[in-house]
């Protein structure tokens, strides 16, 4: 592809962020203001298309009242889960 | 109560400032940042850039078009004025639609926009460092182009290209990958 750059080939981390945040009844700029990020940013995790760091993942779980292990992962998680 | 606006001179922004880009508070640019627009812009300021650059080789404008002098001064000088003010506007949206990501420091930017950001640096340096070995080498292989001449075409068109390109490649390869939210 023209003007085609490389991006990092990122093992991908899948999340629960949405559905954890929406149960709540967060918005994503409410949860990027309680998590020191940018809306854009949720939007990316929850698309998993960026793999957060371990201090915003660990940032993330707080805000969500939940565990890392039970919001990230590296396989896919299954539906209704 | 007002908090003081910290000034970054080594990025050349103010706090307030790249917050204020940051944040959707001027929807009016909002059609800047979809990634079909940001790439509409980029070839934008590629072109109007080239032709900054070019800005020397516009006297040729006389002989070609068979102008007379005054009438030539008139036309060369207009044009020029409105080219590089027409890049620096390109600038400006640019950096509108990219949120000033490129010229904000990291205590302003979240990790990502911080990882993107060095990306665009990264790739920046390889494309403005391409450029100037290829000028390097015209200038040692190619005399016949007349980059640099004791009269007339003294290079400063292209020197002005140059700082807008050195000021906006980050932006520019910023608002070419960035991804739609």
């Amino acid at each position: 592809m023209l003007f085609s750059m490389s991006r990092n080939p990122e093992e991908p981390v899948y999340n629960r962020i949405e559905e954890a945040r929406l149960a709540l009844g967060l918005s994503r700029q409410e949860l990027a203001d309680k998590a020191g990020v940018h809306y854009q940013t949720i939007g990316y995790l929850e698309r998993e298309e960026y793999s957060p760091s371990l201090v915003l993942a660990l940032r993330i779980a707080k805000t969500l009242n939940q565990e890392v292990s039970e919001l990230f992962s590296l396989t896919p998680f299954k539906k209704g889960k | 109560m007002s908090k003081k606006n910290k000034i970054y001179w080594f990025e050349g922004v103010t706090e307030k400032g790249v917050k204020s880009l940051l944040t959707d508070e001027n929807s009016k640019y909002r059609w800047l940042r979809s990634q079909k627009n940001r790439r509409i812009l980029v070839v934008l300021m590629t072109i109007g850039t080239a032709l900054v650059a070019a800005g020397s080789y516009w006297p040729t404008l006389k002989t070609n078009l068979n102008l007379s002098d005054g009438t030539e001064v008139v036309i060369y000088s207009v044009a020029a004025i409105f080219a590089i003010f027409a890049v620096l506007l390109g600038y400006l949206f640019l950096r509108i639609s990219v949120r000033g990501i490129a010229d904000a420091p990291d205590e302003l930017l979240d990790e990502r926009q911080i990882k993107i950001r060095d990306t665009s640096f990264r790739y920046a340096y390889y494309g403005f460092g391409y450029i100037v070995l290829a000028l390097l080498l015209l200038m040692n292989l190619g005399p016949e182009v007349k980059l640099f001449q004791p009269e007339g075409n003294d290079g400063s068109y292209l020197i002005i290209s140059m700082m807008f390109l050195c000021a906006a490649l980050p932006s520019m390869i910023l608002a070419w990958r960035e991804r739609d939210i």
